[in-house]
């Protein structure tokens, strides 16, 4: 053994018996588990039947759950999250919250010297040594998961008790119940209802049953789901059998082919799913209807599931739920503007980093999440970050930070280079001649651009370096 | 200091109790203390064992051909690559019964769960040919280089060498002088474009922390060399990367530019970080820049001329065994 260890377990017995000797003494001030009739302002029953009593809102905070952590920070207390497991990544300032591991040692917990430390039922049961460690240590472990999406506000509510957050858990609650019935307001309207099949593991081809967050989903979505009488794995299961057989019987049926990606599956990528026997027969996967949704954002029980929905809304109507009217005016584009046409024309999926040690890595151009000048909770954060990761606009980089300034103008070199990035254009080698295409950071570009009459010259001349308007993006959108 | 008379008295016993009976397996207790005194029954229990192992060696007219692939998820690929690769040998060496190895536990992994087919580890795959006999071997890797899997796969066949008469190593792809022409030779068959110098030809190759990266830039100067002055070789995790293939084509200045893979198979390297629609693919930082950018999202393994040259290689390995 280690001279650490040693010295590890001995502070631990020595703890113990300190801690032990003031629950003989009478001395103790901790309620948790003893359930304490003093007057406290937090009191209610976790989700592992523990009684919690808290006399003060949480100050110092560990979550080893990421919807905890992801709730913590819309509730506005990231600040107080001093420690998470290695999956909370979102939002991204959490990556870089210092990580604990519950397959690890419980002393480093202890030594972080939290007020309280959220765990979900899962956590004590795979790790039970490990949270009792931390509880005997007298730091208040509170377990919860909501594990039907009717107990979300519940759910929220105890978090909110915990950090002294009720009124702005209440406003939150509501705008994201108004925005799930504003998605069905849209959709309730379409008369034609689309089919989708969701896909929950690529193993045996399972699905989602009817009433998980997934399910919920798209019947809030307005979709017709061909899975919907999927049976659970077991008794609590949201993942529900489905399998090859059935969905090739229904091949002809479904629009829209979802697959989610995630820790339980990697999800099918476009390529792997044609290649699948008898796949190319599925009409949303002739139609090119296949998309990919991080689990992150339609299964955990998080204020983000609205964006999930909303993502598979956009699946299954993507005219309907993608309303560019507001655009259609001659005002100059912006860079915030110019993201948002884009993504909702080309339709385009809402970025989810693919694992949560991406932020272990460098990367080349754009980091998710990382603009000092947008942050998550910018109401356009996904249409900017979707189509920065996609390489239509460019992140710009200032002494090692990195900018979008939403307010800046686009030029016809920006659209152009846009356009060209999203479409397939071949030169057609004409004898075209551009007087100012020197003008360009990339005339080829504009050469193939204005072959393709997708945008225009004026009197020879393209001149890269004028503004465009929202309604120049439109047109330009259209022309391909 | 407990411990050790704890140890010491325990050995005692044992060895007394040993004595005392005549029955007492020394093997066994060998196994558990560790001292000196010890040494000497160990070494007989081990020249014992080699003498066993000796006497598993397999029926040499029991003959097998491993080939070892990294692996990969996607079933159609992989019976166009690794699989065309490996019916090509089957027919080459019909006196010799074939298996299959990956060096992916990953993708062992996931087809095993996804599609309920077991596919061995080299290890798994070593154990079986020696439990069933086998005492002729060829192990023919269908790995790039003699990169870091190269190395791995040996380190986990060696322990196995003792159990076979004759066992012999294919060469990776690219491993002779002769091997970089005759691969370039058997791309260039099927990609027209690398006659029209208009366009730009960029290979992918994964690229490694191990010395063999060199061979890369071995392959580039041997396409240059050969005439194609518009093939360019990188690499998604070595040099050369993207950004010196960039500078490349800016002094090329191709019209357009064709991306390969220099993989065996097109998989997710191919599909995502050369043909994805990230930003960081080599075909948006490539657009970006003004190419007209073509993917051609073939694995180094469909191309006949590919599999001919593991065949060759598996039949070096044969005409060595035969010579011996």
């Amino acid at each position: 053994m280690t001279t650490i260890k040693k010295f590890k377990v001995s502070f631990t017995a020595v703890f113990i018996i300190i801690y032990i000797t003031a629950v003989f003494c009478g001395c103790s001030e901790d309620s948790a588990h003893n359930g304490s009739l003093s007057k406290s302002a937090v009191n209610f029953i976790d989700d592992d039947g523990i009684e919690i009593n808290l006399d003060k809102p949480a100050e110092r905070i560990i979550s080893l759950y990421s919807a905890h952590t992801e709730n913590l920070y819309y509730l506005g207390v990231g600040n107080k999250v001093i420690g998470r497991y290695k999956t909370c990544t979102y939002p991204p300032e959490a990556a870089f919250v210092e990580k604990f591991d519950y397959n690890g040692d419980p002393e480093n917990i202890i030594a972080a010297n939290p007020d309280l430390v959220i765990i979900r039922p899962f956590i004590r049961k795979k790790a039970p040594e490990y949270v009792k460690t931390i509880e005997n240590a007298g730091i208040k472990v509170v377990s919860l998961y909501p594990d039907k999406f009717d107990k979300f506000d519940d759910y929220i509510n105890k978090l909110a008790y915990l950090t002294g957050t009720e009124e702005r858990a209440k406003k939150l609650l509501s705008k994201f119940h108004s925005e799930i019935e504003n998605i069905k307001a849209v959709t309730s309207k379409i008369s034609e209802k689309e089919t989708i099949f969701f896909e929950a593991t690529e193993t045996n081809i399972r699905t989602v049953t009817a009433d998980s967050m997934a399910g919920l989903a798209i019947e809030y979505a307005g979709g017709i789901n061909i899975a919907k009488e999927a049976v659970p794995m077991e008794k609590g299961s949201s993942i529900g059998e489905f399998g090859e057989e059935k969905v090739l019987m229904n091949a002809d049926k479904i629009d829209v082919y979802v697959s989610q990606r995630g820790s339980m599956n990697s999800g099918a990528s476009k390529q792997g799913i044609s290649e699948r026997a008898g796949f190319d027969t599925i009409k949303a996967i002739k139609n090119g209807r296949f998309f990919t949704i991080n689990e992150k954002l339609i299964s955990s029980p998080t204020f983000r599931y609205t964006k999930g929905v909303k993502e598979i809304a956009r699946f299954l109507y993507p005219k309907e739920m993608n309303d560019i009217s507001e655009y259609e005016n001659d005002n100059l584009a912006t860079r915030r503007s110019f993201a948002n046409i884009l993504f909702k024309y080309k339709n385009i999926p809402v970025f989810v980093p693919k694992s949560s040690s991406y932020y272990e890595t460098e990367h080349k151009g754009h980091t998710f999440g990382l603009f000092e000048d947008i942050k998550w909770y910018d109401e356009d954060f996904d249409s900017i970050e979707s189509i920065v990761e996609r390489g239509y606009i460019e992140s710009i980089k200032e002494n090692g930070k990195e900018y979008f300034y939403p307010d800046n103008n686009i030029t016809r070199d920006e659209l152009a280079q846009a356009l060209f990035v999203m479409g397939e254009f071949s030169s057609k080698n004409t004898d075209l001649y551009i007087e100012d295409a020197y003008k360009s950071k990339y005339p080829n570009i504009i050469y193939i651009l204005v072959e393709n009459n997708i945008l225009e010259l004026k009197n020879f001349k393209f001149e890269p370096d004028s503004y465009v308007s929202n309604n120049d993006i439109i047109k330009a959108l259209k022309s391909f | 200091m407990i411990k050790k008379v704890f140890i010491f008295m325990s050995m005692v016993l044992i060895c007394c109790s040993a004595l005392l009976c005549g029955c007492a397996d020394i093997k066994d207790t060998a196994g558990i203390v560790e001292t000196d005194a010890e040494t000497e029954n160990v070494e007989n229990v081990k020249t014992s064992d080699k003498e066993d192992e000796n006497m598993k060696k397999g029926d040499p007219s029991k003959k097998a051909v491993l080939v070892v692939s990294f692996g990969t998820s996607y079933n159609e690929s992989r019976e166009k690559t690794i699989g065309s690769v490996e019916k090509k040998i089957a027919v080459a060496l019909p006196d010799y019964e074939q298996r299959r190895a990956f060096t992916s536990q990953i993708i062992i992994d996931k087809i095993a769960k996804r599609d309920n087919e077991k596919i061995d580890n080299v290890t798994e795959a070593m154990q079986k040919l020696v439990n069933e006999g086998f005492g002729t071997l060829i192990v023919q890797p269908t790995h790039v280089m003699n990169g870091e899997e190269y190395d791995e796969m040996k380190e986990l066949t060696e322990p196995f060498e003792k159990n076979f008469v004759s066992i012999k190593y294919g060469k990776p792809l690219l491993t002779s002088s002769d091997d970089y022409a005759d691969a370039i030779n058997a791309i260039a068959k099927d990609i027209p474009n690398l006659t029209d110098k208009s366009c730009a030809v960029v290979f992918m190759g994964h690229g490694t922390a191990h010395f063999a990266n060199a061979s890369y830039s071995a392959l580039d100067y041997r396409f240059k060399a050969m005439g194609f002055e518009n093939a360019f070789v990188g690499t998604v995790e070595g040099y050369p990367d993207i950004d010196k293939i960039k500078k490349d084509l800016a002094e090329f200045k191709p019209k357009k530019v064709i991306l390969v893979p220099l993989m065996i198979v097109a998989g997710d390297h191919a599909n995502n970080d050369m043909a994805g629609d990230d930003e960081d693919s080599w075909k948006t930082q490539l657009k970006k820049e003004g190419y007209e950018v073509e993917c051609i999202l073939k694995g180094l393994g469909e191309y006949e001329g590919i599999q001919n040259m593991f065949v060759k290689h598996c039949n070096d390995a044969l005409n060595e065994a035969a010579e011996e």
